[in-house]
């Protein structure tokens, strides 16, 4: 675990040396307050469902920018000949890199809380409501991270990276809309529970349900399997 | 001495490629040795399967007696290597940087402020351990590359073009830390600078085209390109009879003499010979009975020469 810890450090002096961190965080905080001030202060209703839906869009198109780095500068930098010859387990590289990305995700969630003090002073929301969005809202941003991370460990071109991951992560956002075109009950079943909207739309809805929970950490769990894998067969 | 790297009919393959073929040598403790080859011979390739980078296709390599294979990561813990770019985070600045390495090391929390210091002393970086990276010299770049590879004092050494960028003061320098940590530690230098491996190294692989031609010291490499030892000489004598009588000297292979252009009578002497030490005594001696020497030279093969024979023909 040390090695995690040193890299996740690393990562952590990385993103806060560059502007990349300060100019994602600061591009989501104002498109986030921006949906809510235009959901709650002009239709009156003290909830953040829509303004949750709206801010999980920015996530998926954001999230790239943060994560389209952490492999393609190290091959770009050649800083992976360092890494991959150092004690450190292909696993711990991408635990460490994934938690330092997380973290960014931290800061852009919390950041967004602020928006909690109007409709809490002004309002009578439903805290659960707002919790079970928050959750959804993290876990989608960790498999959306996760995934985006092993784009960028297969290839040294950052945009190419960023595209890749965009272009992957809206088609998991927009699958369930394929599900009123498939003949079969097990393809229906099969679009939907791919689908990041329809588990991310539960938790807005207030409902945490262990299948949403389970399906996020398995992508998540799937896409750092693969990039650990893809590390260790590079080698 | 124990072997520190050892190579063992190693070959690496990209797809149908041979990259590397059949490579067998070893670095034991204490020992510097040079690797010397053109561009595209192999040496990068190598360095990176020792380092852990890459592995080998077949064959076995070891350090520090852990098979890269089975137990890269307890070899990496005793090694420290140094890529032909310096692998370097420009966005931290030194210091940052030497903690991450020497964290990922496992060096103990405590000892690494001291540690980090020793590598920045030895190296030359005290002046700028709170400088970024990206705002460093080429010298300072690699001299940062080097120190990340000193810390933890690891038994194996690779350096990949060590003083490439750097000044003569700082080549300088650098020679005397890979030489001080080569005294107990092994060290595999690849490097094009050719004085550098006769100045530091103990023994040389020489390798073209992914295959090893040769290994040895560098006097022992000179020593060995026998065809190349040459012994000049202006002396006044008869031409003809100097011309038979070196020639009928053991060692002596190939005499031409040259009448002189002017009216001076000086004869101009080139003798291929042997590598036999004493040789030019020999010829001094048959020259002297038979008129007047002016001047000898004796010229021993340099490792350039050496090299570029190795490269050109495959043997010297």
């Amino acid at each position: 675990m040390n090695g995690v810890f040193a890299v996740y450090r690393k990562e952590i002096l990385t993103y806060f040396r560059s502007p990349i961190a300060y100019f994602v965080v600061a591009v989501y905080l104002v498109g986030a307050g921006y949906f809510f001030t235009y959901n709650v202060f002009l239709t009156g209703t003290a909830t953040m469902t829509e303004t949750f839906l709206n801010m999980s869009i920015l996530l998926v198109t954001l999230l790239p920018i943060v994560s389209m780095r952490l492999f393609s500068a190290e091959y770009n930098a050649r800083t992976i000949e360092l890494l991959m010859t150092l004690p450190l387990a292909a696993w711990e590289i991408v635990v460490g890199k994934f938690l330092g990305a997380v973290t960014i995700l931290l800061l852009m969630t919390v950041g967004t809380m602020i928006d909690l003090i109007p409709l809490y002073l002004y309002g009578n929301p439903e805290t659960s409501t707002i919790a079970a969005g928050y959750l959804g809202f993290f876990l989608l941003g960790m498999a959306c991270l996760a995934v985006g991370q092993f784009f960028s460990a297969l290839t040294q071109n950052q945009i190419v990276a960023a595209l890749v991951t965009v272009s992957v992560l809206l088609a998991f956002w927009f699958v369930g809309h394929l599900e009123g075109f498939q003949a079969t009950d097990n393809m229906r079943s099969l679009v939907t529970y791919l689908s990041f909207a329809l588990h991310f739309g539960d938790f807005v809805r207030g409902l945490i349900r262990s299948e949403g929970v389970a399906f996020y950490l398995i992508v998540v769990g799937i896409a750092l399997t693969l990039n650990t894998s893809y590390l260790r067969w590079k080698r | 001495m124990s072997e520190a790297i050892a190579l063992d009919s190693v070959s690496k393959r990209y797809g149908s490629k041979t990259i590397i073929h059949d490579l067998s040598f070893s670095v034991a403790k204490g020992e510097i040795v040079g690797f010397l080859g053109p561009n595209g011979a192999g040496k990068t390739t190598t360095m990176r399967m020792i380092a852990g980078f890459t592995t080998a296709t077949s064959g076995q390599v070891r350090v520090a007696g852990y098979d890269m294979a089975t137990d890269n990561q307890a070899a990496a813990r005793r090694l420290g290597y140094l890529p032909e770019q310096p692998p370097l985070y420009d966005v931290l600045d030194v210091s940052s940087y030497l903690r991450f390495v020497a964290r990922v090391k496992g060096i103990p929390r405590a000892t690494i402020p001291r540690e980090i210091d020793r590598v920045g002393n030895a190296c030359r970086l005290e002046t700028v351990m709170k400088r970024e990276i990206y705002k460093l010299s080429k010298g300072y770049r690699q001299r940062l590359g080097l120190a990340q590879a000193l810390l933890g004092d690891p038994e194996v050494l690779l350096l990949d073009e060590p003083t490439a960028g750097l000044d003569p003061g700082q080549i300088q320098e650098t020679r005397e830390v890979i030489r001080a940590f080569g005294e107990k530690n092994a060290v595999l230098i690849s490097t094009h600078i050719l004085p550098e491996v006769t100045l530091i190294c103990h023994r040389v692989a020489i390798i073209n085209g992914g295959r090893l031609l040769a290994v040895d010291s560098p006097a022992g490499l000179q020593r060995a390109s026998a065809q190349s030892n040459r012994v000049t000489l202006m002396a006044t004598g008869p031409a003809d009879s100097l011309r038979t009588e070196l020639l009928a000297i053991d060692g002596v292979n190939e005499v031409s003499v040259k009448q002189p252009a002017d009216n001076s009578g000086l004869l101009s002497i080139d003798c291929q010979t042997d590598s036999r030490d004493d040789i030019e005594c020999e010829i001094a001696r048959v020259v002297v009975a038979r008129g007047q020497l002016h001047r000898l030279q004796r010229e021993q093969p340099t490792l350039e020469n050496v090299f570029l024979r190795y490269i050109q023909g495959g043997t010297a």
